[in-house]
């Protein structure tokens, strides 16, 4: 990209004139370069001057009281900022990356350890259960017992009862810790959600990251003895398989001509076709949204000829865009 | 063009960062002393920012107290090497104002009313000049002439793009300029101040 692209991206970047695909593609390249940095704090710098150019006002006087007496809570108790101050977030696609890796290693942790506690809490459930079977044999069999002797003599029969009632006891005490570990076993499957969730997220947030780092910024210098001044910038963006294309002054195409836009990738032994577009006739500009005409995995230039209306397979007009 | 006279604001513009940046770092720590310092220092221009965005002078003190209580609660996530405090109090004048303007068109435009309803388009009397608001007038000035050297086509998409918070095509269909001559004036426009208050020559 030249020296005045750049600079153009920059100060469009500053006044929050740059969206969609190339504000996505200024930052990831901003995020890459350190000079580009710079350039941003200082247009940055540049443009908040901007505003002594407002005609001259004074806030009231009892402005300046009625902010001071809001500062009830003090700097060190405010909760941390959420916002961030700056359009300029150098370096936030590292940030991010950190974030997600130290996020994802957490999770994991927490996933692994639930898991880990599920799996604890249902052995506590059966091991309930089998109290509660054993409980309800004693029982069943100390009835036996107590029926048969309950027939032989009547003397035990006090006895007999107090054994049933214990028995009856273990039995309730069992289904209740059967219940508790219900309840926990509940809780448990509700955090191992919520976690798998959260891992999902993260993951849809790392796959934009890395689209965002993996978009390709070129510009097209004119071909065209007649019209040196014709420029281009093309945006592309591997993952999506889609680019924007943005022209200047190219000339003003006649009825049955269309300009055509190509993908040079290596891997194919002809330029891929990359759709057909027309221009202002006054400016000679345009902005193109173009997707491949068959899968590309690296596209080391762009160029754009002129074609007939409705554009070709293989290029046969003049080439009158080339780049980077 | 540049200016007949240069202006070099690049040395106190710096000094200024490093005060400012200061003031900052003692309002994270508590001091409120240091957020009145401040606001004595940028008030002004802050409050003519959101009075030029919003037309509203209500709005533009409502807008400058949200920024200074935004500055009081947020000095502690303040970085020197992402921008001067000042840039950033900027910032958020602007991207308020702006949010303010968008609101009260969509308000309208749901409601099938004029904007013009706006109470207090007018600002209440202004109170006597700190001594740091005087030297913060006295910058605004010269500041002020030297975005006033740019030329007028420059100074006038600047202006559409900062105060008016348009975009490229509402500011190209405004001018009626190409969108090509209208992001060439932006980048000459902001390049040309650059140099000015930051001392830097490509």
């Amino acid at each position: 990209m030249t020296d005045e692209t750049m600079q153009e991206y920059a100060s469009l970047y500053v006044l929050d004139l740059l969206e969609g695909l190339e504000l996505d593609a200024f930052q990831a390249q901003l995020a890459r370069d350190p000079a580009l940095r710079q350039l941003v704090r200082e247009l940055a710098e540049a443009a908040a001057h901007l505003a002594h150019d407002a005609p001259d006002a004074s806030p009231p006087a009892a402005l300046k009281a009625r902010i001071l007496a809001r500062l009830d809570t003090p700097a060190q108790a405010a909760a941390p900022a959420t916002v961030i101050p700056f359009k300029v977030p150098c370096w936030v696609p590292w940030a991010a990356a950190a974030v997600f890796v130290l996020t994802s290693a957490w999770l994991s942790q927490l996933y692994l350890g639930s898991r880990a506690a599920a799996a604890l809490l249902r052995d506590q459930q059966l091991l309930a259960d089998f109290e509660l079977k054993s409980a309800r044999h004693q029982l069943e069999a100390e009835r036996i017992i107590s029926r048969q002797e309950l027939s032989a003599s009547t003397a035990g029969s006090t006895d007999l009862n107090r054994a049933l009632q214990l028995a009856r006891q273990q039995a309730a005490d069992a289904e209740a810790q059967l219940t508790r570990t219900q309840q926990l076993l509940a809780a448990r499957d509700t955090q191992l959600a919520q976690a798998t969730q959260l891992v999902a997220d993260t993951e849809a947030r790392a796959r934009r990251e890395a689209d965002l780092a993996s978009l390709k910024i070129a510009t097209l210098a004119s071909l065209l003895g007649s019209s040196p001044q014709a420029l281009a910038v093309a945006v592309w963006s591997p993952t999506r398989q889609e680019g924007v294309l943005r022209v200047e002054k190219l000339p003003a195409l006649a009825p049955d001509k269309d300009y055509q836009l190509w993908l040079i990738d290596p891997q194919y032994p002809i330029p891929v076709d990359g759709g057909v577009f027309t221009v202002d006739p006054a400016s000679g500009a345009a902005s193109y949204a173009f997707k491949a005409g068959k899968p590309v995995r690296a596209i080391t230039k762009f160029a754009v000829s002129l074609e007939r209306k409705g554009g070709v397979p293989r290029a046969e007009g003049p080439m009158v865009l080339f780049g980077p | 063009m540049k200016p007949d006279t240069p202006i070099d604001l690049s040395a106190p513009a710096a000094e200024r960062a490093r005060v400012d940046a200061a003031l900052l770092g003692r309002a994270a720590g508590g001091d409120r002393d240091a957020l009145g310092e401040l606001y004595d220092r940028f008030s002004r221009p802050l409050f003519a920012t959101a009075l030029r965005i919003t037309g509203s002078a209500a709005e533009a003190e409502d807008v400058v107290q949200e920024v200074f209580l935004s500055l009081w609660t947020r000095a502690r996530t303040f970085e020197v090497a992402r921008g001067s405090a000042f840039a950033w109090a900027v910032t958020l004048t602007r991207h308020r104002a702006i949010d303010r303007v968008r609101q009260r068109n969509r308000r309208s435009e749901l409601l099938g009313q004029a904007t013009a309803e706006e109470a207090g388009t007018q600002p209440a009397p202004a109170g006597p000049d700190s001594a740091a608001a005087l030297l913060a007038r006295e910058h605004a000035g010269a500041v002020r002439s030297a975005v006033a050297s740019l030329p007028p086509e420059q100074r006038r998409a600047l202006e559409l793009a900062f105060f008016d918070g348009l975009t490229q095509q509402e500011i190209a269909a405004s001018l009626r300029q190409p969108l090509g001559t209208v992001k060439a004036r932006i980048r000459r426009g902001l390049i040309r101040l650059r140099e000015i208050i930051g001392g830097h020559h490509d």
